[in-house]
């Protein structure tokens, strides 16, 4: 490219760019810087007209979150259900994936379809059915129906993007294996189980970011059991230590652990978050 | 496929294995037969279903609503296949052998993971219904799949000790596809119980008169559920006349229009919207079932107005952090932040902000800025909440398209561009001649993926609107757990689930899938 001349036109377009890059990061995180600020104010504060920084910084809010039993036994809840969820999608789609995305056989592309019609499976639609379900087995009002459920949505999301990561692998490397004299299933698990591992990763990852996000079935299945209750569920149904009246500050304080974690991760992975789940969208 | 029968119908089993083998088939045979008895037995003894047949109720009624035909199908299916392995094998089949293995091996796993389940299911006690603890209770429910589980073990590890010489022989496609199956099975059984059988369980109580926690039994009712949720009629009202034949006006200034014929509403239909056509005439939509129709208006409201804003910023800032600049890795990452929120918390931070005085940051700055004169009500006002949810969805989502389209955009080969800057094309044409339709794949997905999304939408309903106003999912979740109406709340399901079917399909077939 040829050396560009610095006109006044060029810096004006340059300032212009950057203020829209500023007004498009604003408009992401301002919702999230308000949580923050919120969870630093009083909850009187909170009632007066809204300041951009908390005139009496205090962190009593956090203080109530982390005293808060109810709170952090959801917060055990939401892990032990996720991780559960997660370990489950990720042994079991995993195998799936392998047969899809490697092996030849009749009635791959009926199965791939199905996985597929399935990712975009409404929920709702078999709450009733899976109620009764989840009663007859006996688990309703336990975090085991969350995990025997979520794979509804875990699983064929796992099972899809992995295929397309397997795919994604040389043939050589599977050929050697079974030259060497490697059966099907020691070349899956000695030699492209390994290799996914990134793709494990970032799958986990995302069913993670779905599970612990999950509300309709955590209401539903531990509405009358709070012991069982996930951090959705405790935040949509938040009581503070003080009865009288909603604690705002307390919400966000308990918002803003639920979601830092999250953010962590999502800064640390961004670029194979955006890989999975452009994987499953755009390439097809 | 002569080829491969030649050679799995010779003998290359040795002889030297004809017992081992003898003995397996007869145990698959055994379990077979055994397993078919048990499922039978349990299902006649089903209370319902004894009822059912002592004439008390339906049979076909009972037998499809306890045990529903996915299952009892799957049952015989499976029990069928493997007497069918079980003699194939007698008869020296070297294919039926291979299967053979399979199937003890799954036998096995199945039965001790499902012990290990029966045990923990039965021993947990239940606060709700006060049963107590009782490990005992649970041995002795998990105890005989965990005896057949000794059986199917020792056959699985036998005939794994022998497999070189049971496998030899075999074509690689045979062995692939006993391969493919024996990892798809856990996907397959778990989509079974929890998506299958769920939604069968839907169709068949959509059609009954189902309620939970009643101890009436069910009838079978037919389309009635169904017939009661869509119902609708268009008529045309006048206005409300004064005394001197003109309309008369609400406080709003807009007319008063005359309700439905008595027979309509004593027949169940109620008003729900008046849409004039002229200065003393309006059309007017009622259904039986007011909530449902306004759930179905309110979600397709709220899905194409935020999809559409969604598809516009979107696209906008995909195009905006495609260009080059310092600090895009870290741009990625921040517009990543709204979607990892889970949606619960960004309802409960944006109720904050949409506070109804100057306490919600909203109302302030639009105050400040001088927008708007008043405070205003977002939340409670019914002119502005599902505005307000638009509002909440669009943050929420925008950067998860604009990430989307962003893939799409660095699919297109940037000499594409150099080349239409050299032929003097503008930005404007290079954006509606090259971005536009190579995007165009993209867009399309996108779209229907957020369609989807937004049809089912719950969480920012169910948090922000409690039951001010409904999306068709917080309609069908209302009926369910705080009605218990079990067979009407199901007629819901299958509605939505159709909707999101078609959907379904759409995206399907913009998405191929290769033969390998």
């Amino acid at each position: 490219m040829t050396p560009q001349k610095i006109t006044i036109g060029r810096i004006l377009e340059r300032v212009g760019f950057y203020f829209i890059i500023a007004a498009i990061i604003i408009f992401t995180l301002f919702p999230f810087y308000w949580a923050l600020n919120s969870s630093f104010k009083s909850e009187q504060e909170l009632f007066e007209p809204a300041t951009y920084l908390p005139r009496n910084f205090t962190t009593i809010s956090y203080e109530g979150v982390f005293s808060n039993g109810n709170f952090m036994r959801a917060l055990f809840n939401s892990a032990w259900v996720s991780g559960a969820t997660v370990l489950l999608s990720l042994v079991v789609g995993a195998f799936a994936a392998y047969a899809l995305g490697r092996l030849q056989f009749r009635g791959r592309r009926g199965m791939m379809y199905v996985v597929l019609a399935m990712t975009m499976f409404p929920q709702i639609s078999i709450l009733s059915g899976l109620f009764t379900v989840v009663r007859d087995v006996g688990v309703y009002g336990s975090p085991l129906s969350l995990i025997l459920t979520y794979p509804i949505f875990t699983l064929p999301f796992t099972v899809w993007v992995l295929t397309s990561f397997f795919k994604g692998l040389p043939d050589e490397i599977e050929q050697a294996a079974l030259v060497d004299g490697a059966t099907n299933f020691q070349t899956f698990y000695m030699i492209m189980l390994p290799l996914t591992a990134p793709a494990l990763v970032t799958t986990g990852l995302l069913a993670f970011i779905a599970a612990w996000n999950e509300y309709l079935y955590a209401l539903t299945f531990t509405l009358t059991t709070p012991t069982s209750q996930t951090v959705p569920v405790a935040i949509a149904q938040f009581n503070g230590t003080v009865m009288r009246q909603e604690p705002i500050a307390e919400v966000m304080a308990a918002a803003m652990v639920v979601t830092l974690p999250l953010i962590v991760l999502v800064v640390i992975f961004q670029k194979r978050i955006v890989e999975g789940l452009t994987a499953g969208a755009v390439k097809g | 496929m002569a080829v491969t029968r030649t050679l799995t119908q010779s003998k290359d089993v040795p002889a030297s294995y004809g017992l081992g083998l003898t003995a397996i088939a007869l145990l698959l045979l055994a379990i077979s037969l055994g397993t078919l008895g048990l499922y039978l037995q349990s299902v006649i003894n089903t209370p319902a279903i004894q009822q059912g047949l002592n004439g008390e109720i339906g049979l076909v009624l009972a037998v499809l609503d306890n045990v529903g035909l996915i299952l009892p199908l799957m049952v015989i299916a499976l029990d069928l296949w493997l007497a069918i392995t079980a003699v194939q094998m007698l008869r020296g089949s070297a294919d039926a052998v291979r299967w053979g293995a399979t199937i003890v091996f799954w036998l096995t796993v199945g039965a001790v993971g499902v012990g290990i389940f029966v045990f923990f299911q039965q021993s947990a006690g239940n606060e709700i219904f006060g049963i107590a603890t009782d490990y005992g209770r649970g041995a002795s429910a998990a105890l005989p799949l965990l005896l057949l589980a000794i059986p199917t073990g020792i056959a699985s590890w036998w005939m794994s000790r022998h497999g070189d010489i049971i496998n030899r022989n075999q074509t690689l496609t045979s062995r692939s596809t006993r391969m493919a199956w024996n990892l798809l099975l856990p996907t397959i059984v778990i989509l079974i119980i929890v998506a299958a059988r769920p939604l069968e369980e839907t169709f068949i109580t959509s059609l009954t008169d189902n309620r939970f926690g009643s101890s009436d039994p069910v009838s079978f009712i037919g389309l009635d559920n169904y017939i009661q949720l869509l119902s609708f009629r268009i008529d045309t009202v006048s206005c409300r006349r004064a005394d001197d034949g003109t309309c008369t006006l609400d406080a709003n200034g807009a007319a008063r229009w005359e309700l439905i014929d008595r027979d309509l509403m004593q027949a169940g239909y109620r008003p729900l919207a008046n849409i004039p056509i002229s200065a003393d005439q309006a059309i007017t939509i009622s259904g039986t079932d007011g909530d449902f129709l306004q759930s179905i208006g309110n979600t397709l409201y709220f899905t194409i107005s935020s999809v559409s804003l969604e598809l516009l910023f979107g696209l906008f800032i995909a195009l905006v952090v495609n260009s080059k600049f310092k600090g895009r890795g870290l741009m990625r990452a921040v517009m990543l932040v709204p979607w990892a929120i889970p949606t619960v918390v960004s309802a409960r931070l944006w109720e904050l902000m949409l506070r109804d005085n100057q306490s919600g940051i909203i109302n302030k700055v639009l105050l400040d800025l001088g927008v708007i004169g008043a405070s205003q009500s977002w939340l409670t006002n019914p002119n502005l909440q599902l505005n307000s949810l638009i509002m909440v969805d669009v943050w929420k989502t925008t950067p998860f398209m604009a990430l989307l389209l962003l893939a799409g955009l660095q699919l297109i080969p940037s000499d594409l561009y150099e080349a239409a800057a050299v032929d003097g094309a503008n930005r404007w044409r290079q954006f509606t001649s090259i971005t536009l339709p190579l995007l165009r794949p993209v867009i399309g997905i996108a779209l229907i993926f957020r369609t989807l999304d937004a049809l089912r939408v719950f969480d920012v309903f169910n948090v922000l609107l409690q039951r001010q106003k409904l999306s068709m999912a917080t309609y069908n979740y209302e009926v369910l757990i705080q009605e218990q109406q079990g067979g009407y709340a199901s007629a819901v399901s299958v509605i939505i689930f159709i909707l999101i079917s078609i959907f379904t399909i759409l995206y399907m077939r913009s998405v191929r899938i290769e033969d390998q």
